[in-house]
């Protein structure tokens, strides 16, 4: 331990110049310049910072897989990061409606990382790269959408027809619209 | 009544010299009246360790504490908050219990903030002498972190300047287990060197909840998080809300019946959605006993100290244990910055080359990006183009004498802290 | 109950609606009304007791105000029990209080059986001899005594009673026993019905784990003869047959975390939960031998006992099973086999009870299901507390003094087993010189040497002549000149009323011999002595 504190001066600090002090960002927002400045992006990704390049904590990542069952599409996903981050893991919506075994009609990302498997050495590049993935190799067998799940299980080329069909002119599968997204 | 008679059993200890002391320590009268008229210590958090450590302070002969707490009283606070009524609830947890503690113990002075620890500027909290914290969220505590260690500065030789530590203690508890820790910007571990210590919440796969549901808990997050927004798009769910928890219990029970799953209960709903952890009188009692302990110690020296984390656990016995743990050299927040020194005329991508080339800091830096706080001044990458009109401005327009900017490369296994000095404007820093 | 639900949500979190219930009917009697007694009580008014009582005579004097909460300048000069309680009951409506103005010394020379109205007692800043004397009359009455003091920077707790059972322990880890060595026909048959050849891809990759482990160690037997997997080589060939049966799509084989979970959780199987020793030592026991007056947790550990000896060595099943990466379907048939097999044995177990109970004259039904089903259910965790009496500590005859000499020798447990020593030194010390060391400031040097003294003379007496006390222990006891600080006393009231509920809800273990803390170390140290 430390003596910290002098009685006898009692001294009162010089309410010292607060200048350049301050909580300006939270360490969740520190992490996340480190991963940003590191962001991989491919070909034909892209990210935009609706609130401007100093408010890192909301962005939109937009993805154009170029093979696969999804090829052609244009998808984007909404990240929200809170301050506690990395400890808990970014928020992740995809905008972009969409008929995947793993999405659901609202949104909703069934990405191991994004929950279960998240842990605080993983990075933004990371649940990108999830993403990515989750349109190369759709995974009927954890689904979150279950008739896209049934759907690419039992007719893989109807499926496959179906999606590209949305993608390309939009298309109505089991009563649901999904527009298009090229 | 005489404050000897009063204060004569905290004085024995005040007042009389030891050998199992804190560095330093002089008995003296004088510590008594620096407690009661000098010492300012604030205390964050009103609730289950704040009311406990609002007394504790008061009785320590404390005179002046000031209480920041957002919350309002629940009536699930009183089988502990022992501040609080039930003709309280509804209120300000900090402006009731400030004004309980003064009811009860003549002298002390008790300033109530009823406002979100973030609205308060720096200054106030530079007027403490030490933060004591009665938190029970990661995300307070962090917060917490950064002011105690943003006012913490380093010498050249990258030693803590001991006049610029803010000191705090922390406590928690769950259940019959507790911990209180000290924490000295720059000497022990501050949150962010430790933030492994608590471990992520259980989340459970969104697909197991919609398809293969096996645990009462599986039903009630699927209907929290996934039928909430089939059936409820637009309506923000809110955890106070009666009628959105009860639509939420209704739901599971539904959910689990039809699944054959056991065990839906309107106590595991509230458990599972809002993450309660459950919290008795006598844990609060012990650890913030601990933590206002350990506060007199560091301002009194009065006494030997907790080196640097304690951990209680009441369910077997009464076990504890204390950790010296260790800081993070690299941590973001409380490590040193490196000192580093240029013209204010130079321009950004002057200043950058300038870190590239040097012998030492240059080493692990290849494409290295520039941040100053929240700023982002250069950046590779995505905001390359966002950022690069910066590179050709004065390095002092963007940074003031002495800043601190992060610098982060991929060279680099964590970010890097550098402080600016600018060798045409000495006379600015002192 | 209902009403009180939300105010005591985070409390019942813990010990259940039959915990607060036991609470709520819980009658105490609290010893002193100075600020450790307060302390104490105010944790336990907040929590739901029935009532308390306060006992003392003390008036209030200016130094109370200086380190208890719950006294003001009005109070001053009053009868300091009468005035806590005031404020005590205004902490909780549900809790009735009541004080009795009379020495707390002489009530138990006047009135022993006092005590007799009450579930606990709680005995504050009470000296040696007053405590062994009250020891006395709570083991005559069967009633729990906890002990506590501050003094100074130190702490003292200790519990006495002949015997505390305990079903609900609740530990924190707990390892279940999935009985996948030794599964039972139903459970046997079921993972046999599994065909992991025929099913599909996506049935496959949710089988749960213990059925694909008992698969295993069935076609392991087969091959190995009815022997598990021992060494190590034995136990990486049976990880690597669980990952083969992984199927393989374009020729790789896919990661499935049924299978993953299968390999991680093959230690269950290698070395099943062993029994703890204290449960152990509870079928050993020799009151499993009943006689008309036993109680009935040890009617049960009889019926326990005869249940582990007819099936070699097995405690009934559990019931409940730990989640496993499953379909629905599979998951619950699974959870299903497990309580039917839990639900059996409790029959078998409270079959037993009937015919214990019946051999020993009493009603074979007055021990009902649902007692049987919670003992059976947490048997594997079942403790037994005894406490010696205050008197056999203390005396040279009874004191274990090995044990005191080795904590006084150990490097972690030395400067509390010295602050003991000392307590008790600080106890002869006020009978021989009518007060305590360090009281007054014109004496610390004489009262350090007078201290001296009295510790060796104490350490005589427990069999540790040759024991050393630091003379910086002696001098910080000195000191604090047997003050009472209220972070101290709020410490050890916190500990006190936690021991208080262990005792009345019987769940959780409560501290089994002397309990010292050390507010300057912030350490603690429990001594079986």
């Amino acid at each position: 331990m430390i003596k910290l504190f002098s009685v006898k001066e009692k001294q009162k600090k010089e309410a010292a110049a607060a200048n350049g002090k301050g909580v300006k960002q939270s360490a969740g927002e520190l992490r996340l310049q480190k991963d940003i400045s590191e962001l991989n992006l491919q070909k034909g990704m892209s990210i935009r910072f609706p609130e401007g390049k100093d408010k890192l904590l909301h962005f939109e990542i937009t993805m154009k897989p170029d093979e696969g069952i999804y090829k052609g599409g244009t998808f984007t996903f909404d990240f929200v990061i809170a301050t506690s981050y990395p400890h808990d893991a970014p928020k992740v919506k995809c905008k972009t409606k969409v008929f995947h075994p793993n999405i659901d009609l609202e949104g909703n990302v069934c990405l191991n990382i994004l929950r279960e498997d998240w842990k605080p050495v993983l990075s933004i590049n990371s649940v990108i790269y999830g993403l990515q993935f989750l349109f190369l190799d759709p995974n009927p067998e954890d689904p979150l959408n279950k008739e896209a799940a049934e759907m690419q299980k039992n007719n893989p080329r109807q499926f496959e027809s179906n999606v590209q069909a949305s993608i390309m002119r939009g298309h109505h599968i089991n009563g649901h619209y999904f527009p298009p997204c090229k | 009544m005489n404050g000897a008679d009063r204060w004569a059993d905290l004085n024995k200890l005040l007042t009389r010299p030891g050998k199992i002391t804190g560095p330093g320590f002089e008995p003296d009268p004088a510590l008594l009246d620096f407690l009661q008229n000098d010492a300012r210590v604030l205390c964050v958090g009103a609730g289950g360790l704040g009311c406990e450590l609002l007394k504790d302070l008061a009785l320590q002969g404390f005179g002046n504490i000031d209480v920041i707490d957002m919350d309002t009283i629940d009536v699930s606070n009183l089988n502990r908050q022992f501040l609080f009524r039930m003709k309280d609830v509804g209120k300000s947890k900090a402006e009731v219990a400030a004004e309980r503690i003064m009811q009860r113990v003549e002298g002390v002075t008790v300033t109530p903030h009823f406002c979100r620890i973030e609205e308060k500027p720096m200054e106030f909290y530079e007027q403490f002498h030490i933060l004591v914290l009665g938190l029970d969220s990661l995300e307070a505590r962090r917060f917490m972190n950064q002011v105690a260690c943003s006012f913490l500065e380093y010498d050249d030789e990258g030693n803590p300047d001991m006049s610029t530590i803010k000191p705090m203690v922390d406590g928690g508890t769950e259940g019959l287990k507790g911990h209180a820790r000290v924490i000295l910007p720059g000497v022990t571990p501050c949150f962010e060197c430790t933030l492994w210590l608590f471990p992520p919440q259980t989340k459970f796969p969104l697909c197991t909840l919609a398809e293969t549901p096996r645990s009462p808990a599986h039903c009630i997050e699927y209907a929290h998080l996934i039928q909430w927004q089939q059936e409820r798009a637009g309506d923000e769910f809110d955890t106070d809300n009666e009628e959105h928890m009860r639509w939420v219990y209704e739901k599971a029970l539904k959910r689990a019946e039809h699944f054959g799953i056991q065990g839906v209960t309107w106590q595991l709903t509230g458990g599972v959605v809002k993450n309660i952890i459950p919290a008795i009188a006598s844990t609060n009692a012990i650890i913030a006993a601990a933590c206002a302990l350990e506060t007199l110690k560091l301002i009194t020296m009065c006494s030997t100290g907790i080196n640097n984390y304690m951990m209680y656990v009441g369910a077997d016995g009464v076990y504890t244990h204390t950790v010296a743990y260790e800081r993070d050299p690299a941590c973001t927040v409380c490590s040193s910055s490196v000192p580093f020194e240029v013209a204010s005329t130079d321009a950004l991508q002057q200043v950058i080359d300038a870190l590239v080339a040097d012998k030492t800091l240059g080493a692990n830096l290849s494409a290295p990006s520039i941040s100053h706080g929240a700023e982002n001044l250069y950046m590779r990458g995505v905001l390359e183009e966002a950022t690069h009109e910066n590179l050709s401005k004065p390095i002092g327009e963007l940074v003031e004498a002495g800043g601190v900017i992060q610098v982060n490369d991929k060279k680099l296994v964590s970010t890097m802290r550098v402080k600016l000095k600018y060798s045409d404007l000495a006379s600015m820093q002192q | 109950m209902k009403a009180s639900a939300k105010k005591y949500d985070r409390q019942l979190r813990i010990w259940g609606a039959h915990g607060q219930t036991a609470l709520e009917t819980a009658r105490v009697c609290v010893l002193g009304s100075a600020c450790t007694a307060t302390e104490t009580l105010k944790n336990l008014v907040l929590g739901g007791i029935a009532s308390f009582t306060v006992v003392d005579d003390a008036k209030v004097h200016a130094s109370d105000l200086g380190n208890n909460f719950l006294l003001d300048s009005s109070a001053l000069g009053k009868n300091r029990a009468a005035a806590v309680t005031d404020f005590l009951l205004e902490l909780n409506e549900n809790v009735a209080g009541s004080y009795v103005e009379e020495s707390p010394a002489h009530l138990l020379a006047s009135n022993p059986r006092f005590f007799a109205d009450f579930q606990l007692i709680l005995a504050t800043q009470m000296t040696e001899g007053a405590q062994v004397d009250l020891d006395q009359i709570c083991r005559e009455l069967q009633k729990p005594l906890i002990c506590i003091r501050s003094y100074g920077l130190v702490g003292y707790l200790r519990a006495s009673l002949r015997e505390h059972t305990v079903i609900e322990s609740k530990p924190e880890n707990t390892l279940e026993d999935l009985r996948l060595h030794k599964p039972w026909p139903k459970l046997k048959e079921y993972a046999a019905s599994i065909d992991l050849q025929s099913i599909d891809d996506i049935t496959h990759k949710h089988v749960p784990y213990g059925i694909l482990l008992l698969k295993a160690v069935e076609l392991w037997q087969n091959e190995h003869g009815s022997t598990l997997p021992a060494t190590a080589n034995d136990k990486a060939a049976f990880r690597a047959m669980l990952k083969s049966w992984q199927r393989l799509v374009d020729g790789v084989p896919v990661e499935a975390e049924n299978f993953g979970e299968a390999i991680s959780n093959a230690h269950k199987l290698f070395c099943p939960p062993s029994i703890s020793p204290e449960l152990n030592q509870i079928l050993e026991d020799e009151r499993t031998n009943l006689t008309p007056d036993s109680t009935e947790f040890w009617v049960l550990a009889a019926a326990l006992k005869q249940f582990f000896t007819e099936n070699n060595g097995q405690l009934p099943v559990e019931g409940s099973i730990p989640d496993m990466t499953s379909t629905t379907d599979m998951y619950l048939q699974l959870q299903r086999l497990y309580r039917d097999q839990a639900d059996a044995d409790i029959t078998t177990v409270e079959t037993h009870v009937q015919a214990l109970l019946k051999s020993i004259g009493r009603n074979p039904a007055s021990i009902p299901r649902t007692s049987v089903a919670a003992f059976v259910k947490n048997a594997r965790n079942l403790r037994v507390v005894r406490y010696r009496t205050l008197k056999e500590e203390l005396q040279l005859d009874t004191v274990r003094s090995d044990a005191l000499r080795q904590a006084l020798a150990a490097e972690d447990t030395q400067a509390n087993a010295s602050l003991y020593l000392l307590l008790r030194a600080v106890d002869r010390f006020h009978s021989t010189y009518n007060r305590f060391p360090g009281t007054f400031d014109g004496e610390l040097e004489e009262d350090v040497a007078l201290l001296k003294a009295t510790v060796a003379s104490v350490s005589a007496d427990s069999g540790v002549g040759t024991a050393a006390v630091s003379d910086d222990l002696i001098e910080e006891i000195v000191r604090f000149g047997a003050s009472e600080l209220h972070v101290v006393a709020a410490i050890m009231g916190g500990i006190a009323a936690q021991e208080t509920i262990k005792f009345i809800t019987r769940q959780f273990v409560p501290v089994g011999g002397t309990l010292i803390y050390n507010a300057m170390a912030s350490t603690t140290s429990v001594l079986r002595v």
